[in-house]
């Protein structure tokens, strides 16, 4: 153990003085390694960067509708696992759902591979359309947003979520002071939604 | 809820969001009212003006329509919350929510949630997710939201 004088303290603290009157944030590392930038048609518009942190396989098991003026959805939440670069886990097992009112809303808990437990509230947005979208041309919505008929065109579909997390101090508080985007899939055999979580950087 | 067994599975996709700009904000707020509160030092700034441009929305701030509503927490991140009303060039409403983060090493993030009319020019802004920064001027009062869409 190394043995710090009390004049070698002081020292140090004289220059640290503002970091210790106020608790310093938890950044994600300031290295932006494997991002991908988007920009704008101008020079002058800031680019954001999108890196990939996590996944995470959601099982939903219940389904209930409610009859209240705007209908409310209940989707329970089953389980699932967390796997990526950033965070490694299971979806604590009927631990919340999507409580959708017109829009995906789902509430629920994260437990990741050190124990700590992580607040989900994540909402979402689904669209679907005639097809994939192409640089510079706007995307065309599918007939009857994509509502199965015999013979229907295939459709791509745009589904997007945006978490916000209440993580504990610690590794995962990065995740309190970061916004998110993610890539959602259904999946069918089993009925499960595969969530690709984003850092926007 | 009932018994529910996870099923073992080898699902290893991973879905792709792609970014694509879409318009800017230029905001004017008035300068922001602080107040000690439980959960951090709130901070209230009502939006006085401000245009929209881009090539599939030119929209003006409906003055006074609402404002930013952060809550600056002890680490001095500011947890942003904001709601304001946009009038478009063509005289339709849109309402435009923010959710996100401004940072104290200059990180200016959000999500933007805008509803608009279904029937209108801007139907295409629904069930969109958008993907902000920001850039703020010196005095907090000054304002630049960058859109962008995350297809």
């Amino acid at each position: 153990m190394t043995r710090v004088d009390r004049r070698t303290f002081l020292g140090g603290a004289a220059t640290t003085g503002a970091a210790i009157a106020l608790p310093a944030f938890a950044a994600a590392p300031a290295t932006t390694a494997g991002a991908t930038w988007y920009g704008g048609p101008d020079t002058d518009i800031p680019k954001i960067g999108l890196r990939w942190a996590f996944c995470a396989t959601v099982f939903f098991a219940d389904r209930i509708m409610i009859g209240s003026p705007a209908p409310r959805g209940y989707t329970s939440v089953g389980g699932g696992e967390i796997w990526g670069p950033r965070l490694q886990g299971r979806v604590l097992p009927g631990s919340g759902a999507d409580y959708y009112k017109t829009t995906f809303n789902t509430y629920y808990m994260f437990e990741a591979a050190d124990g700590a437990l992580i607040f989900i509230h994540n909402r979402g947005t689904m669209r679907r359309f005639q097809a994939p979208p192409e640089p510079g041309k706007p995307l065309v919505p599918a007939e009857n947003n994509g509502a199965p008929a015999s013979g229907a065109p295939p459709v791509w579909t745009r589904f997007r979520a945006t978490p916000v997390f209440t993580a504990p101090d610690g590794p995962h508080a990065w995740m309190n002071n970061t916004v998110f985007v993610a890539n959602c899939q259904r999946q069918s055999n089993p009925d499960h939604t595969v969530f690709t979580y984003y850092e926007v950087l | 809820m009932r018994e529910f067994v996870v099923p073992k599975t080898d699902t290893r996709i991973q879905g792709e969001v792609k970014l694509e700009y879409a318009f800017q904000l230029r905001a004017k707020f008035d300068p922001a009212h602080r107040s000690r509160t439980p959960k951090g030092d709130f901070r209230y700034q009502d939006i006085t003006s401000g245009d929209v441009r881009g090539e599939r929305l030119n929209a003006t701030v409906y003055a006074d329509s609402g404002g930013q509503y952060d809550t600056v927490r002890p680490d001095r991140v500011r947890d942003v919350d904001a709601h304001f009303i946009l009038k478009a060039e063509n005289g339709e409403w849109i309402y435009v929510e923010h959710v996100g983060y401004r940072r104290p090493d200059g990180y200016y993030r959000a999500i933007a949630y805008i509803d608009a009319d279904t029937k209108g020019a801007y139907d295409w802004l629904n069930n969109t997710t958008f993907v902000v920064t920001a850039t703020e001027s010196a005095d907090e009062r000054a304002v630049v939201f960058y859109y962008y869409v995350a297809n």
